[in-house]
């Protein structure tokens, strides 16, 4: 379990994309928490929330509009160039997609070795051995070094892009949908690889996706985002018992449980409408205009709720929190 | 209990490709009743659609039926012209797809391509064909129909693009609805409200609906019958309680245990499938599953096996069956 020292602190991130004629995309607007050492926080919403905005962020593979971002105490957003580069390398990605990120025309073993010799680590027959190694820690067989990415299926391209993330012995690891691409007799293989990989190597993960049975699954902690806003942050147990925000509470009955008697009980949630557009979101609270307890207009379409605790170490943005009723 | 409306027996389509023979659907048969909801479940290429398409005869080049028999109501729907078929399908059997977008025609209005699915069938006319389609909308809860039935498909949601497939696919009243990953491109809480409306339709129209999924949640939620395919064969079939409650086949098994559970608070390793699903160009000998499999005994790598009862209404294609290999044998989690 995780000791309580944050390795990364977001503090106050905001990321707008321009829009054209003056109107931005607000994608993450406003955004506070921590990661831990040694944990893996899981980043989930729907479509277009924000969630892997605000992991590109903390990679500072898009720069924040404003807002700091510590990892172990220092300001990335405040560094650039070499200075940038070298705290970077701490900081890997793992991505959704296995075709499009790995480049078809070099091989399994360049691909993986290319981390290494961006930072002039290791050379010759040195580096030959770790990519072997590291073939073998992600369960593929060291001697593919030579084949193409076109040669391995989806859940092996997978253990690439891994293997990949892992060269430079990272400390903290954005994987973005890393599963959500594979097929379902594959999904468990790389979860199973991912979760041995972080209590080996001590990985604290920041695990960005939209399926809230394989976040709560793998994650220690669950951040729940809505409109390019964090809407709850708890315990991934104490999330699932005890949801105090509206929209954790619907997204938790929408989740089909593969058990026809429990999916006989429960009742879903529904929510009115759309999920509005990050351009022009609403007033107060964004999700007042699809919520079922939302006093509109009144304080929810007028006050914009902190995120505020709620209980030990959970916090969720709403006026009537307690008003959320527990989770079937 | 009914006659079946739809009988499904011993279909084989495959595609000639060049790298040879793709054996995609290899003598599936089943049996659909009137306004039942029958899951197929598997992973990709398990033949799945394909077995869908077939039964709407839409398998397209290089792909052919090359055997069996589709009765729909008694009628082999693969002896039919293609004056006929055309005739049958979107009026007795609809089908709607995964991407509702690339479904829909970009520069019709919403409601013109509602109308244009009656059309097809019936002698209606305009001013009827646009209550109806305005009535339609308004089944599928789309609110304020009367005013979007003008507009195109781009002003819509994904979650209400595919409520416009569903009220074209019922604008018929067609007695069987097929449904492949209908809600797999779409978000969770909006897949929970087209799970509820498929669920509403079919308890008011008396549809019957093929759910077709990766999904086994979305089958848990749905469906009172279920089939589970692998390799282009159907593994086990029976009703969604005992499919979920006491798998007998190895593969049902250890899908249902590969899946994390919203439910459940424990982060135990997932059990996983080793391995990958076969090749359908050279498919393993014997049972197509023993490659990944963990009970297989030594007659697994010779005779694939028949399914074969093993429970009330339920059927699985073993020759170990679950409750048999787990006397023997402490199953292994895996890597």
């Amino acid at each position: 379990m995780a000791d309580r020292v944050p390795l990364v602190r977001v503090e106050n991130a905001v990321k707008y994309f321009p829009a054209g004629l003056g109107a931005s995309v607000k994608a993450v607007d406003g955004v506070s928490f921590e990661i831990y050492t040694g944990e893996t926080l899981g980043l989930v919403g729907e479509s277009g929330c924000g969630k892997s905005t605000l992991g590109r962020l903390i990679t500072q593979l898009h720069p924040a509009t404003s807002g700091n971002i510590f990892f172990e105490g220092i300001d990335l957003t405040k560094l650039s160039g070499e200075k940038l580069r070298q705290h970077r390398r701490q900081l890997q990605m793992i991505f959704q997609d296995p075709y499009s990120s790995l480049n078809p025309r070099m091989t399994v073993g360049d691909i993986i070795a290319e981390p290494l010799e961006n930072f002039g680590m290791l050379r010759g027959k040195a580096k030959d051995k770790r990519v072997q190694e590291l073939l073998k820690v992600v369960g593929l067989n060291p001697y593919f070094n030579n084949r193409y990415p076109h040669e391995f299926s989806g859940g092996q391209r997978q253990r690439i892009g891994i293997a990949r993330a892992l060269a430079l012995r990272p400390k903290l690891i954005v994987c973005d949908e890393p599963i959500s691409a594979l097929d379902v007799s594959i999904q468990a293989q790389i979860l199973n690889l991912m979760q041995d990989l972080r209590n080996e190597f001590n990985l604290t993960y920041l695990f960005v996706a939209h399926d809230l049975s394989v976040v709560r699954h793998i994650s220690d902690r669950v951040a729940v985002m809505y409109l390019g806003k964090i809407v709850e942050i708890a315990d991934s147990v104490e999330i699932y018992r005890n949801p105090r925000h509206p929209y954790t509470k619907a997204l938790l009955s929408s989740i089909p449980i593969p058990d026809p008697d429990i999916q006989a009980q429960r009742r879903v949630v529904s929510l009115a409408g759309e999920i509005p557009s990050p351009v022009n979101p609403p007033s107060g609270c964004r999700f007042h205009t699809r919520c079922p307890i939302a006093r509109a207009p009144g304080i929810c379409s007028e006050t914009e709720p902190p995120l505020e605790e709620k209980g030990r170490e959970h916090r969720a943005a709403c006026h009537f929190s307690a008003e959320v009723p527990a989770a079937v | 209990m009914a006659a079946p409306i739809l009988q499904v027996k011993d279909l084989k389509t495959q595609f000639f490709t060049d790298d040879g023979v793709v054996k995609a659907v290899n003598g599936v048969s089943f049996d659909l009743y009137p306004g039942e909801t029958l899951g197929i479940v598997g992973e990709s290429g398990c033949g799945k659609s394909v077995t869908a398409l077939s039964i709407l005869r839409l398998v397209q080049e290089p792909g052919r039926i090359v055997n069996g028999q589709i009765l729909f109501k008694g009628d082999d729907l693969l002896e039919l012209s293609n004056e006929e078929m055309r005739e049958l399908r979107g009026k007795d059997i609809a089908m709607i797809f995964q991407d509702p977008l690339s479904s829909l025609n970009p520069v019709l209005k919403v409601g013109f391509q509602v109308e244009e699915a009656m059309f097809a069938h019936d002698r209606v006319n305009k001013k009827n064909a646009l209550s109806r389609a305005i009535e339609l909308l308004k089944q599928v809860r789309i609110p304020a129909a009367s005013s979007r039935v003008k507009d195109y498909p781009h002003q819509f949601s994904g979650g209400m693009r595919q409520r416009v497939m569903i009220a074209m696919g019922l604008a018929n009243k067609p007695s069987i609805l097929i449904a492949d990953e209908p809600t797999t491109a779409l978000d969770v809480t909006v897949q929970a409200q087209i799970l509820e409306l498929l669920r509403d339709l079919n308890r008011d129209t008396r549809t019957a609906i093929i759910m077709i999924t990766h999904n086994m949640g979305v089958v848990a939620g749905l469906c009172q019958r279920v089939i589970v395919m692998y390799a282009g064969q159907i593994v086990e079939e029976g009703p969604v309680h005992q499919i979920f409650h006491n798998p007998q086949h190895p593969y049902t098994w250890s899908l249902l245990r590969s899946i994390p559970r919203l439910d459940s608070d424990r982060h135990d390793r997932l059990l996983s499938i080793e391995g990958l699903p076969p090749d359908l160009i050279s498919p393993p000998r014997g049972c197509k599953f023993n490659p990944r499999c963990q009970f297989r005994i030594d007659r697994c790598l010779r005779e694939d096996p028949p399914l074969l009862d093993v429970g009330p209404d339920q059927r699985a294609a073993c020759w170990v069956t679950m409750d048999r290999a787990l006397k023997h044998k402490e199953p292994a989690v895996g890597g």
